[in-house]
């Protein structure tokens, strides 16, 4: 089954996997948008202009790396080598480009994150099936009974332990209830993600070594999981800007008032109807009193 | 859950975690991938020994000292066929470094009447082996068509490319990375 899987989506195929991931995360994030006051639209283009960047700055940043091979060939900056890509430089030119766009657009960066995080956690997912297909992010060698033969030997199955802690994180996020603070969807997910990563690096095979054979990959994600659990302490509720309180008021105010004539009157109207109706229901019960009487 | 209680367990998390980095320490350094036989960049290259279409054998092992690429390929393949006129180039200005390339042509899923004229029309200089039992296909995960391992002169792998064409930009970028690679 497994190998099967490994032979369908062997690299370059893998990709597929991150692409349907990336659509599927956008389809779910764009469905979400309301929930955290974020224009549908606005927030497709994000995602949309979040990809292009990467996918270019990618390219940019390796080519800049290797400038003078590059100088030499310059058409080899359109080619469609996924080797010739740099994630680091993907990732800053992703980040730069969708801050830019957020501030352009008006944007609030917190409920903007909440809503991407559908789409990260998505990705996440994708991530996790892409490393299972193409044997990336392997684990140490195992005797556990579900150990996976790969690269050679037998490993911990890490890239399997990547996807269940993704699809853990996904259900967590995507059944939680709406949270009135903005921003806590988000660093739930970085929390929760952070954390997944420090546990599953433990048994990865392909980790950089620093100070003694610490993994520096926990340490990484060590940090971001105490600034996340920080800043999820540190959150506050969504508040309503005074300017819009001052506009919003007085009609509310309008409306209660309208409210409280139209009870006024109903109630009036009411009690009419029961004093014009009132003398005729005594008759007719005057009237069954008599009855047996007579 | 109460502020406070919520604080205790965050704390208790961040505790966990640093416990679990000092447990699972790297000690024996069987995280760097070790020095097994893989497909895998950071591997030793999976060992083979192959003939060229005249007799002559290669092993893999015999070039340690050596930056090599190992190019898998077929005839048939668009762009494999793509990316020779390159790696020609490339063999060429680099062999005076210590380059060797070596075209493993996949036998087992091509026609081997097809490969002298192949070579003959590519004008390809650099060693073509025969792999007709598909014997370094299987050491090496083949699953798609041109795959390339550019070999460190220590014998790991530096960098896997499934699928092609390669671009020259990045074929020349992962050859000068492979020739300035210690030996040891």
């Amino acid at each position: 089954m497994l190998d099967l899987f490994r032979n369908i989506f062997a690299p370059p195929r893998d990709l597929i996997l991150l692409a349907a991931a990336a659509w599927i995360g956008m389809s779910l994030a764009e469905k979400r948008a309301k929930r955290y006051h974020t224009d549908k639209s606005l927030l497709s283009n994000l995602i949309f202009y979040l990809v292009l960047a990467y996918l270019l700055g990618g390219r940019i940043y390796y080519a800049l790396e290797h400038l003078s091979a590059f100088a030499q060939s310059p058409l080899s900056l359109i080619s469609l080598n996924t080797a010739a890509f740099d994630s680091f430089g993907a990732l800053a030119a992703a980040l730069i480009v969708g801050f830019v766009y957020g501030q352009r657009k008006g944007m609030s960066v917190w409920p903007t994150l909440d809503a991407l995080t559908p789409f990260f956690t998505l990705l996440a997912i994708g991530i996790g099936f892409s490393h299972l297909a193409s044997g990336a992010a392997f684990g140490s060698e195992t005797t556990v009974p579900w150990g996976i033969n790969l690269w050679g030997a037998i490993r911990q199955p890490t890239q399997i332990y990547e996807i269940i802690a993704s699809l853990l994180t996904f259900a967590v996020i995507w059944l939680r209830k709406a949270d009135s603070k903005p921003g806590s969807d988000f660093l739930l997910f970085a929390a929760l993600t952070s954390a997944s990563r420090l546990i599953i690096e433990g048994f990865r095979g392909d980790s950089t070594l620093i100070l003694g054979g610490v993994r520096s990959a926990q340490v990484i994600a060590w940090l971001i999981l105490a600034v996340s659990l920080v800043a999820l302490e540190l959150l506050k509720p969504r508040v309503v800007p005074v300017a819009v309180v001052e506009k919003v008021e007085p009609v509310i105010e309008t409306k209660r008032n309208e409210v409280k004539r139209k009870t006024q009157s109903t109630s009036a109207q009411k009690t009419t109807n029961v004093k014009k109706t009132a003398p005729s229901k005594t008759k007719s019960a005057t009237a069954k009193r008599k009855s047996p009487k007579e | 859950m109460q502020p406070i209680y919520r604080r205790i367990l965050y704390g208790f998390i961040l505790l966990a975690g640093l416990v679990w980095i000092f447990v699972s320490v790297d000690k024996t350094g069987a995280s760097t991938a070790g020095r097994v036989p893989a497909p895998q960049k950071g591997f030793l290259a999976p060992d083979f020994t192959l003939k060229t279409p005249t007799g002559k054998t290669y092993t893999l092992s015999e070039l340690k000292g050596k930056a090599v690429l190992v190019n898998i390929w077929a005839t048939w393949c668009p762009p494999c066929r793509a990316e020779m006129p390159g790696i020609q180039k490339f063999y060429q200005q680099y062999q005076s470094q210590g380059l060797v390339v070596l075209g493993v042509n996949a036998t087992a899923q091509d026609n081997p009447l097809d490969i002298v004229p192949f070579v003959t029309q590519y004008g390809l200089t650099f060693p073509i082996l025969l792999d007709e039992t598909n014997d370094l296909g299987s050491k090496y995960n083949l699953r798609s068509l041109p795959s390339s391992f550019f070999i460190n002169r220590d014998g790991t792998i530096a960098d896997v490319v499934i699928g092609g064409p390669m671009s020259d930009a990045l074929l020349q970028t992962d050859i000068e990375t492979i020739l300035k690679s210690p030996a040891n």
